[in-house]
C-alpha cells in the first residue's frame, strides 16, 4: 500500500510541474499591453518602465518563473494581482466558499434529480415513465445551461415580474437568504447536468437488477422497494459517483458562466474580470491552484478506491 | 491483406445469418454483394436507430442551411435597419429583429454556417492530432508513451473552459484562431482513446506477421494499425462534434470565441446582450433553441453511429 500511494504521489509531482509551466508560459505569451493600458488609461504609475520595474515584469523570464513557483512552494504566496495589489490567495480563500457552494448544491440537485428519475425509468422499463425520463435525459443533454440560464433570468422578469436576487448575502451572514440566491444557479445548472446522471443511472440498476443476489432477495419474498433501495441501489450508484468525480472539472468550468449570469462572487466571476483586465497574475494562479485542486481530488478518488479494492494495489 | 473490420461482415447484423467465412462449395447460393461498412452504417442507422435517423434529419437540414446561407436567407447577417429594431413577428422578419434591427433568421442561418464551420474544422484538425499522437504515442510506448501521457495528464487536469478562456484572450478572439484552439484541445483529449485502442491492436498477431513479412514502423502504423483505429475515429468525431459546438458557443456567449459582426448562437445569446433581452425575449428563445436542436441532432447521431460502429465505447 505504501509503495503505491508513494507511486501515485510521484506521478502527481511532474504532473503539476507541468501545469506550472503551462499556465507560466501562456501568461508570458499574452500580447502584454496591461501595463501600457495601466499606465496610460489609469495612472498607475509615471512611465511604463517604472511600473514593469515595480510588477517585476523586467526581470528575465525565468527569475520570474523560480520566483513564482519558488513563492508558491515555500511561502504558500501566489503573488499579487496587478489593479489590486491584494494578494491572490486571500481573494481565492475569500470567494472559494461561493463557488464551493454552487458546485456542491449543483451536485445535489442533478443528483437528486438523476437518481430518483434513474430508478423509476430502470425499475419500469418501457413504459410510458421509462420513456418520459429518457425523453427528458435526453432534453437536459441538449439544452446549454447557459441558454438555460439566460432564459430563466430573461422570461420570468417579463412574463411575471419575478427577477433572482441579485444582492448575494454570504451563507455566514444570512443562510435562508443566501439559499434563496443560491437555488435557482444551482437549479439550472443541477438540471441540465442531471441527464448523464440519470443515464448512466438507469444502465448501472439495470445491469444490477439481473444479477443472481437480487433474484435471491426476490425469492425470500422482500418488496420491490426493499430490494431496489437496499439492495440494488448502493452496487449501482457506483459508477454514479465515479462519473461525478470524473465531471468535477465541469462543475468548476461551467461555475465561471453561472456566476457570470447570476452575479455569484466566486472564483468563476474572480477569474472572467481578471481575465478581462488582464490580471495575468490571477488568471495564472487561480488556473494552477485550481488544476492542482482537481489533480489531488483525482489523487484521492485513486487511493481510495485502492483502499475500497486490494486488488488494484498489486497491478 | 485487408484487416478492418466490416459491420456487414459481423453477425447478426443486415439480414441476421450468420454466414460461414468458408462455405461448402455445394451449398454456394447467389447472395447479393457485401455493401462496404461505410454505406451500410448509415443503412442500418435508417433502419434501427430512429432517434439517430432524426438527429442525421437535423444535422442534414443544418448543413443544407449553413451551405445554402447566402441563398435561402432574406436578408444579409450583418444588414441593420434602424427603422425595424425589436420587431417580435411579422410577415418579414418571421423570427424578429434585435436592437440593430438585423433579421433573426438571417442571423441563426448564417450561425448555423459558423457553428458548423468551427465544429467540423476542430473535430478534422483534433481528430488528426488524436490519431497521430494517439498511434505514436501507443505504437513506441516506453519513454515517448511516458512524456506524452504526463503531457496529455497535465493538460487534463485544467477545467476545460478556463483553459480554453485562457489561451483565447491570449490569441484573440477570431473563427480561425477558436477553430485552432479547439482543434488542439479536442485533440488531446481524444488521444487517450486512440492510444487506448491502438494499444490493445498493437498485440493482435496481424501485427506480428506483418513484422515479420519485413514491414516496417510506416507501413505497420499507416497501413496496418490507423484501418482499424478508423471506426473509433468516426465515432470520437461524431460524438465529439456537439461538445465543441457547445463549447464555441459557451466561449462565444462569454465574448471569446467569434467575434462580431459575424453571428454565432453563442454570440446571439451573450452576456453583452442581455440587457436588450429583456425587452425582446425572442433574441434569448430563438439561438437557445437553434443551439439545443444542434446538440441534439449531433449527439442522437453520435450516439447512433457509435452503437453502429464501436459497440465497445458504449456508455462511455
Amino acid at each position: 500500500m505504501k509503495r503505491y500511494i508513494l507511486r501515485r504521489v510521484g506521478l502527481a509531482i511532474p504532473t503539476l510541474f507541468l501545469v506550472s509551466v503551462i499556465v507560466f508560459g501562456m501568461m508570458r505569451l499574452m500580447p502584454g499591453d496591461v501595463v501600457t493600458r495601466m499606465v496610460e488609461g489609469h495612472g498607475y504609475a509615471p512611465t511604463l518602465d517604472a511600473l514593469r520595474r515595480d510588477l517585476g515584469l523586467d526581470r528575465p523570464v525565468h527569475v520570474q518563473y523560480l520566483d513564482w513557483v519558488g513563492g508558491i512552494v515555500l511561502r504558500g504566496d501566489f503573488g499579487r494581482s496587478y489593479w489590486t495589489r491584494q494578494p491572490i490567495l486571500d481573494e481565492f480563500l475569500r470567494r472559494f466558499p461561493v463557488t464551493l457552494e454552487l458546485a456542491a448544491l449543483t451536485i445535489l440537485v442533478s443528483v437528486v434529480i438523476g437518481v430518483v428519475i434513474g430508478i423509476v425509468s430502470a425499475t419500469r422499463q418501457d413504459t410510458a415513465a421509462d420513456y418520459l425520463g429518457r425523453v427528458f435525459a435526453i432534453l437536459a443533454l441538449s439544452v446549454p445551461y447557459f441558454g438555460l440560464a439566460v432564459l430563466v433570468v430573461v422570461l420570468p422578469s417579463i412574463y411575471f415580474k419575478w427577477t433572482p436576487v441579485w444582492t448575494y448575502v454570504g451563507i455566514t451572514r444570512d443562510p435562508l437568504e443566501n439559499l434563496k440566491i443560491m437555488l435557482v444557479p444551482a437549479l439550472v445548472f443541477g438540471v441540465t447536468r442531471a441527464g448523464p446522471i440519470m443515464r448512466i443511472m438507469r444502465s448501472a440498476l439495470l445491469d444490477v437488477l439481473r444479477q443472481d443476489y437480487i433474484r435471491t432477495a426476490w425469492s425470500k419474498g422482500l418488496s420491490e422497494r426493499t430490494i431496489v433501495l437496499r439492495h440494488a441501489l448502493k452496487n449501482a450508484l457506483i459508477p454514479v459517483i465515479t462519473l461525478i468525480g470524473l465531471q468535477m472539472p465541469l462543475y468548476i468550468g461551467g461555475s465561471v458562466i453561472i456566476e457570470a449570469i447570476f452575479r455569484l462572487p466566486g472564483i468563476g466571476l474572480f477569474f472572467f474580470e481578471a481575465l478581462t483586465k488582464l490580471d495575468y497574475p490571477v488568471v495564472q494562479s487561480v488556473n494552477f491552484i485550481v488544476a492542482a485542486l482537481v489533480v489531488g481530488l483525482n489523487l484521492a478518488i485513486d487511493l481510495s478506491y485502492a483502499f475500497l479494492d486490494p486488488r488494484i494495489r498489486y497491478r | 491483406m485487408r484487416s478492418w473490420i466490416r459491420a456487414s461482415d459481423t453477425a447478426e447484423r443486415g439480414t441476421g445469418i450468420l454466414i460461414p467465412a468458408a462455405e461448402p462449395a455445394a451449398r454456394q447460393v447467389p447472395r447479393p454483394r457485401p455493401r462496404a461498412w461505410y454505406v451500410d452504417v448509415w443503412v442500418q442507422l435508417v433502419r434501427r436507430k430512429p432517434l439517430g435517423t432524426m438527429g442525421g434529419v437535423i444535422v442534414v437540414v443544418m448543413l443544407a442551411a449553413a451551405i445554402l446561407a447566402d441563398v435561402v436567407s432574406p436578408y444579409g447577417f450583418a444588414q441593420t435597419s434602424l427603422r425595424e429594431r425589436f420587431i417580435a413577428v411579422d410577415r418579414s422578419h418571421w423570427l424578429g429583429t434585435d436592437q440593430l434591427g438585423r433579421d433573426l433568421l438571417t442571423r441563426l442561418i448564417y450561425g448555423a454556417r459558423i457553428s458548423l464551420y468551427v465544429g467540423f474544422g476542430a473535430v478534422v484538425l483534433g481528430s488528426v492530432i488524436a490519431t497521430v499522437f494517439g498511434i505514436l504515442s501507443a505504437y513506441f510506448g516506453g519513454r515517448v508513451d511516458l512524456l506524452l501521457q504526463r503531457a496529455v495528464d497535465a493538460w487534463m487536469a485544467f477545467p476545460p473552459l478556463l483553459l480554453l478562456m485562457s489561451i483565447m484572450s491570449l490569441v484573440g478572439p477570431s473563427v480561425g484562431n477558436i477553430t485552432a484552439v479547439l482543434g488542439v484541445a479536442f485533440g488531446i483529449q481524444n488521444s487517450r482513446i486512440i492510444r487506448g485502442v491502438a494499444l490493445s491492436l498493437k498485440e493482435h498477431t496481424f501485427i506480428e506477421s506483418a513484422r515479420a513479412a519485413g514491414a516496417g514502423h510506416l507501413r505497420i502504423t499507416t497501413a496496418h494499425i490507423l484501418p482499424n483505429v478508423l471506426p473509433t475515429i468516426i465515432v470520437v468525431a461524431t460524438t465529439g462534434l456537439s461538445t465543441v459546438i457547445l463549447t464555441e458557443a459557451s466561449l462565444s456567449f462569454l465574448g471569446l470565441g467569434v467575434p462580431p459582426p459575424y453571428p454565432t448562437w453563442g454570440g446571439m445569446l451573450s452576456l453583452a446582450g442581455l440587457d436588450h433581452m429583456y425587452q425582446a425575449p425572442w433574441l434569448a428563445i430563438w439561438p437557445a433553441v437553434a443551439l439545443s436542436l444542434a446538440v441534439f441532432g449531433f449527439n442522437m447521431l453520435g450516439d447512433g453511429l457509435r452503437d453502429l460502429l464501436d459497440p465497445r465505447l458504449k456508455g462511455r
